[in-house]
């Protein structure tokens, strides 16, 4: 007996919700525009994350081959490590255990971690079996027994704890306060409305300018007003992060 | 702060609940083992429980880990803070009676190097020692002394640590071979490097439990002791706790056992530590405290605020 696949199967289903709600985030914010593209890089890594947990814990949504993800997240690995590195050069290593990018560069250094232990070698009797279904996605791949060696299960250990100490330090923080929460909650949206509301959380947006114009104006389609209005939501957005969080621990500790 | 590390605990404990061991008859099993020693009402209590449990392992397995995740999701969030402390003493006390069997208290089988008195009894006291202040502002020497007051608090203290020395002086635990038989059980399964470190300390105290014993409860006697004494000494007497609670994870309770795959918490160094941290004096308004340092968090925050955050 190990961990019945339906409870892995409810955790990828959050972690597909969560890609989703990553993607209509994109697309709302336009992120392949210049003003959209702010905190895009954030709802990227957010989506990536949501399909390779979902493919982890389920061999069935397993989309890309292992090496493939490993690259993926070791480039999303790379990307945030620059961001942190210029957002707080010069102001110590608590400005960078504070940064705004250090949970994620943490969420995908744990992504790339955990690929790379599935397709490692196996360890003889280092472990238990982590799935009813013949493992996860990873193991699934081919390698029912692609448990991590003994040292890197020291680094899962190490790579939990850090999640869970920022899930609860998320938890703990106003949603939306500093851009932590997805940047794309910033967007500028209509003055005095209920978006404005919720996406603005405790930080105040910039006041709409002539070029938001057409961004601004009113909508017409009370149904996409209203998708946009959840999606932009300073809790969906902190509920994601949590999510991704508590679910990516919760892989690195079955793993152990 | 210390709200979030035990929330944290409460979501490692949800996750190590999940893990496969949890899923096999080997955790009845481990429940029914702790029936052993105690009185027979307790015992039959504790066997009903690991009965149940085996018959519907699935169902209840989920059950108790999601109860723990949702009881560290709680904590941590703001608006559920008062409620999820509450349901977590609750939670605890049941564990600690059915799931732990009193943590070996009644039976003699508790030790402090082991987890003794029970991990989880350290969990509701926590719980009600960083319970939110309901005055915001209010001055008072520690978390713990604002919670539940300075002589209750001393108190609880004194009685923690007090018995902690007491179970190191059992004749079970002064045996000769007893410290090192406890730190070689738990090798099994662990990486090399801690399995290195416990053979090493096994090797230490072989022979040597009588002696062992009594340094353990000299030290404990001492922090038991230490909050009655002046602040600097009191400080001090904190400082030896948090040292000998990260002896006691280290070498006899192998960070909790969790890198072998089979713990169900971190056992009970870590709450040793964050009880110790509760009692850490706060910074007391002096001209320093006063002026405002923008850079610099205060040097221990009595409970968070009590705003609602979305």
């Amino acid at each position: 007996m190990s961990t019945p696949a339906w409870i892995l199967e409810i955790f990828a289903a959050v972690m597909l919700l969560v890609a989703e709600v990553s993607a209509g985030q994109l697309v709302i914010a336009r992120a392949w525009t210049r003003r959209g593209s702010a905190g895009a890089d954030i709802a990227v890594s957010d989506l990536l994350m949501g399909i390779g947990m979902a493919g982890i814990l389920v061999p069935g949504l397993s989309t890309l081959p292992n090496a493939v993800w490993e690259v993926v997240f070791a480039v999303m690995t790379a990307w945030f490590v620059w961001c942190l590195w210029r957002e707080s050069r010069g102001r110590g290593a608590a400005a960078v255990a504070r940064g705004h990018y250090a949970p994620h560069l943490v969420h995908s250094a744990a992504m790339l971690y955990m690929f790379a232990a599935l397709a490692g070698p196996s360890v003889e009797g280092s472990g238990m079996s982590m799935s009813g279904t013949g493992g996860m996605s990873g193991m699934a791949g081919g390698s029912s027994g692609g448990m991590p060696t003994p040292h890197a299960s020291t680094l899962a250990l190490i790579f939990a704890l850090l999640l869970i100490a920022f899930t609860v330090h998320d938890l703990d923080r106003p949603a939306g306060v500093d851009g932590y929460f997805h940047v794309v909650g910033r967007r500028p949206v209509p003055a005095g409305s209920a978006l404005a509301a919720a996406a603005a959380g405790p930080v105040a947006l910039r006041q709409p300018t002539q070029a938001d114009a057409p961004e601004t104006a009113p909508r017409a389609d009370p149904a996409a007003y209203t998708a946009e209005r959840l999606l932009l939501s300073p809790a969906l957005v902190k509920g994601c992060q949590v999510a991704i969080g508590v679910i990516m621990a919760f892989i690195l500790i079955i793993m152990i | 702060m210390l709200q979030l590390l035990l929330a944290a605990t409460w979501l490692m404990d949800g996750m190590l609940q999940y893990q496969s061991f949890m899923y096999t008859k080997a955790f009845g099993q481990m429940i029914g083992g702790t029936a052993a020693g105690n009185p027979g009402i307790i015992a039959r209590s504790i066997s009903w429980n690991a009965a149940v449990v085996e018959h519907h392992l699935v169902l209840l397995n989920t059950v108790f880990a999601t109860i723990q995740l949702l009881l560290g999701l709680g904590i941590a969030y703001r608006r559920t803070v008062r409620l999820a402390l509450a349901a977590s003493i609750a939670w605890s006390l049941a564990v600690w009676w059915f799931g732990e069997g009193l943590g070996g208290v009644l039976s003699g089988r508790a030790s402090p190097v082991s987890g003794g008195p029970g991990a989880v009894i350290l969990y509701a006291l926590l719980a009600v020692l960083l319970w939110p202040a309901g005055r915001p502002g209010a001055t008072a020497p520690s978390v713990a002394f604002r919670a539940v007051g300075a002589p209750v608090a001393r108190l609880v203290w004194l009685v923690l640590w007090g018995s902690l020395a007491y179970f190191a002086l059992t004749p079970a635990n002064r045996a000769p071979q007893a410290l090192h038989d406890i730190i070689v059980s738990m090798t099994g399964g662990e990486p090399g490097w801690v399995t290195g470190l416990e053979k090493h300390a096994a090797a230490v105290l072989a022979h040597q439990g009588l002696t062992a014993s009594i340094v353990l409860a000299v030290a404990l006697i001492a922090i038991a002791v230490g909050m009655f004494l002046p602040p600097p000494l009191a400080r001090n007497a904190l400082i030896l706790a948090l040292v000998v609670a990260a002896f006691i994870w280290v070498f006899g309770e192998a960070f909790g056992q969790i890198l072998a795959g089979g713990a169900t918490d971190p056992n009970s160094a870590p709450l040793l530590a964050l009880l110790a941290l509760a009692y850490w004096p706060l910074a007391t308004a002096g001209p320093r405290a006063r002026r405002p340092q923008a850079d610099s968090p205060p040097a221990m925050t009595v409970g968070r605020p009590e705003e609602t955050f979305g």
